[in-house]
């Protein structure tokens, strides 16, 4: 029996050429759904890992109440006093405690690949700000001094956008500033965006005494849940601190959401127009070999390796269709870098990231196309009349 | 027996793979009328603009304030007819996760100038600039909460707070507007800038941004190029551009969303394309017999790729057919829970109208080959084979 599986199989196989064009059209379908998923399943991953990696579980936010953004927060400079000594906070070596009140605006920038304007977040930061976040590293130029008006620039936003390049000087209202060093932050959302001191920003921008966000290190596991209650139990806080972790899982989830609900049932829909094709070119396939099949059922082959020969033949082509649909997404996207407007209302900069699972995702959506557009055909082919498959 | 009937009787003369080819069409079909619609909704902004209205923003971004006092200046440059203000508020009703658009207008010139996209009428507009707390709600956005003429209802800003800290402001509905163009929603209120101002605990005398009527479109780059002029080198420098441009470039900020739309609805076509050509290029040459009786019966060359080719467009219309109409049911049961994000969503004549393009396009695409290889048959040859 295995041995007349693996005949027919065979068989299956070698004739595909003979089935040039229709087993053709089979891959390339399969291989474009394939890519269609592939191709928004890396953006979406993308997107949460760029996001992911910006939030540590160590550092706490502080937010106005409702707030949900940085960009509409508001925090007082009472509040970031009753911050700074709040329990659970860790402290520098020189034994101030590790807080950074943010200010957090939007500039405009000219995005390189449109040409048109973009909004870039420039964002205010403490003394410990820095410190604060993970692979912190100025690449290029140097950390602006504090109390001058100079910025820093992040990688990606530099590679998206244009108009801040290192030593470039921007005029923001009657103030001018210089871009005087680049910055990476392990591939976070910091890359997209500009920094300056604090309290430079604050008054060139005449925010005087307006914070929007604190963040705050934590000291210990313990730390978070103390800080809350603390915020929660002081009538002049009731803010809202959250993990920075927890913040920015809560930012991608939105825009996340929304690419995997596109993704998804386009991928779907699509998987359904291949499988038409699918059967097709699997029905035609089992109708030209009739005579073949109809052959070695005379001369005393069961129709089970006909059944199997012709799920065999519809499971490789799509299985090639998924593979190349994946190199090719891999090909083109991986790495490809995009940007869209975030939950701040300001521009996040991300690549494309296809990973193993992803793949895994692609190839089991061209197999199950392949499965089941070859097991009607399949089962076509196992009851095929002898004497009517004789006959041609 | 006429042509169209022998066209249909050969479509379907195999059930299951005439289905099978519709679902594949049908199936690309949906896909471009959904994201058609997706896409022109994205660009509605733009279509609705009117030549002669500019935005006056900060230059610094869209986001920073302007001061109050631009109102009146800007109102004095000559070339400007009209001139209006807005500022945001960032609301919500209740939950934070009801976003809700409201913006704080000045009463009187702000539905002047809106008055081509929305009806307002007369009793609407005489009790908005008599009620301090007035606000004024689109027809959509009083259906969804069930709000009507009267009611006091508070409104929540995620971004400003009153004096006594309080996030939430209430207002009295003085008046539901409709639509005047089919490309806008009416998902929105306005309330009033001069209460909101008052009220709010920080941001006191500034605005958003300024929208202004031109006295004719030719003047708009004069206009606007004396208005960043007057406020060169002050604290707070602006940006006047028209609103069309204006919407353009905060689309793109989103994302290229045609070229997405390019992509997938072309790699669904390509699809089709193999999967159609393919199958008829079969279907036609298990016929190639009955073709070669048609010719000795005195069908002409010219009939008879005429006949392969009504088979093929015939099929794509239906397929196509369907798959705009799955399309136009899809965007419809989507848009009332997305008219907050993408307004007006909907299959209109216009996508209608390309789809109908494509199909007779893919029709004769599809129908190409296996339509010349019938009209090129001899008679002794199609005989002597299968």
């Amino acid at each position: 029996m295995l041995k007349q599986i693996a005949a027919v199989t065979r068989i299956n196989l070698r004739s595909i050429p003979q089935r040039f064009w229709p087993s053709l059209s089979t891959v390339v379908a399969v291989a474009l759904v394939v890519m269609v998923l592939l191709s928004f399943l890396a953006m979406s991953a993308g997107f949460r890992q760029t996001l992911a990696s910006s939030g540590a579980e160590d550092v706490a936010i502080a937010l106005r109440a409702g707030a949900q953004a940085e960009i509409n927060s508001a925090i007082t400079r009472d509040q970031v006093r009753l911050l700074e000594d709040a329990p659970g906070i860790a402290r520098g070596p020189d034994g101030k405690p590790l807080v950074s009140a943010e200010l957090y605006l939007i500039v405009d920038g000219i995005k390189r690949s449109t040409g048109t304007k973009a909004n870039l977040p420039l964002r205010g930061i403490g003394e410990a700000g820095p410190a604060l976040r993970k692979g912190v590293h100025v690449v290029a130029g140097r950390m602006f001094a504090p109390g001058s008006n100079e910025v820093v620039v992040g990688k990606s936003l530099l590679a998206e956008f244009s108009g801040f390049g290192l030593g470039r000087t921007v005029k923001f209202g009657t103030a001018r500033w210089t871009v005087v060093g680049v910055f990476e932050a392990d591939g976070s959302v910091f890359e997209s965006e500009i920094w300056g001191d604090l309290p430079v920003v604050q008054s060139l921008f005449n925010r005087n005494n307006t914070f929007q966000t604190v963040r705050m290190k934590l000291d210990g596991p313990g730390a978070l849940a103390a800080l809350k209650a603390y915020s929660d139990h002081d009538p002049r806080l009731k803010l809202e601190v959250k993990s920075e972790k927890e913040y920015f899982s809560e930012q991608s989830s939105q825009t996340n959401d929304l690419i995997q609900k596109l993704g998804w049932p386009l991928a779907i829909a699509m998987a359904f127009g291949a499988l038409a094709g699918a059967l097709n070119t699997m029905y035609s396939s089992v109708a030209s070999r009739a005579v073949e099949i109809a052959t070695l059922r005379a001369i005393g082959f069961s129709g089970f390796p006909a059944f199997v020969g012709t799920l065999a033949e519809s499971l490789v082509l799509a299985g090639i269709g998924g593979a190349i649909g994946a190199v090719a997404t891999w090909l083109v996207f991986d790495g490809f870098t995009a940007s869209t407007l975030g939950a701040n209302f300001a521009q996040v900069v991300f690549s494309f990231r296809l990973t193993p699972a992803t793949i895994g995702q692609g190839v089991v959506l061209a197999l199950v196309v392949g499965l089941v557009g070859g097991l009607l055909p399949a089962i076509r082919a196992a009851r095929m009349p002898i004497v009517k498959g004789l006959q041609g | 027996m006429n042509d169209g009937v022998l066209i249909a009787k050969n479509l379907f003369r195999k059930k299951l793979r005439a289905i099978l080819m519709i679902v594949s069409i049908l199936i690309a079909f949906a896909i471009f009328g959904v994201l058609a619609a997706f896409e022109r909704a994205f660009n509605a902004g733009q279509e609705v603009s009117e030549d002669d209205r500019l935005v006056v923003v900060n230059k610094i971004n869209f986001t920073q304030p302007l001061p109050i006092s631009y109102f009146n200046r800007i109102a004095a440059v000559p070339g400007v007819r009209q001139v209006t203000y807005a500022n945001w508020f960032g609301g919500y009703y209740q939950d934070p996760k009801n976003f809700t658009i409201v913006m704080a207008v000045e009463p009187a010139t702000y539905l002047d100038i809106t008055a081509s996209d929305f009806a307002y009428d007369g009793a609407m507009r005489e009790r908005f600039e008599r009620t301090r707390t007035g606000a004024l709600v689109g027809r959509q956005l009083a259906a969804k909460w069930g709000w009507k003429v009267g009611d006091r209802i508070p409104i929540s800003s995620s971004i400003f707070q009153q004096k006594d800290g309080s996030h939430s402001w209430e207002v009295e509905i003085v008046g539901v507007f409709d639509k005047n163009k089919p490309q806008v929603d009416t998902n929105f209120m306005l309330i009033r800038w001069d209460y909101f101002d008052e009220t709010r605990s920080f941001g006191k005398d500034t605005i958003g941004w300024l929208i202004l009527k031109t006295d004719s479109p030719a003047i708009n780059d004069r206009v606007s190029e004396t208005i960043d002029k007057m406020f060169e080198n002050s604290f707070y420098e602006t940006a006047t551009d028209t609103e069309k441009a204006f919407n353009k470039a905060f689309m793109a900020q989103l994302g290229n969303v045609a070229l997405i739309v390019t992509l997938v609805v072309g790699a669904a076509f390509v699809t089709i394309l193999m999967i159609v050509g393919n199958t008829m290029v079969m279907a036609v040459r298990e016929r190639t017999r009955e073709i070669a009786v048609l010719k000795t019966l005195g069908f002409s060359g010219a009939r008879v790729l005429r006949l392969v080719l009504g088979e093929t467009l015939l099929l794509a219309l239906i397929g196509g057919g369907i798959g705009i109409a799955i399309a136009a049911a899809i965007t419809a049961s989507m848009r009332d829970s997305l008219s907050t994000f993408v307004p007006n969503l909907e299959v209109g004549p216009g996508i209608v109208l390309s789809a109908v393009g494509l199909m007779v396009a893919l029709g004769l695409a599809t129908g190409l080959v296996p339509a010349w290889n019938a009209f090129r048959l001899k008679i002794a040859d199609g005989m002597g084979r299968g």
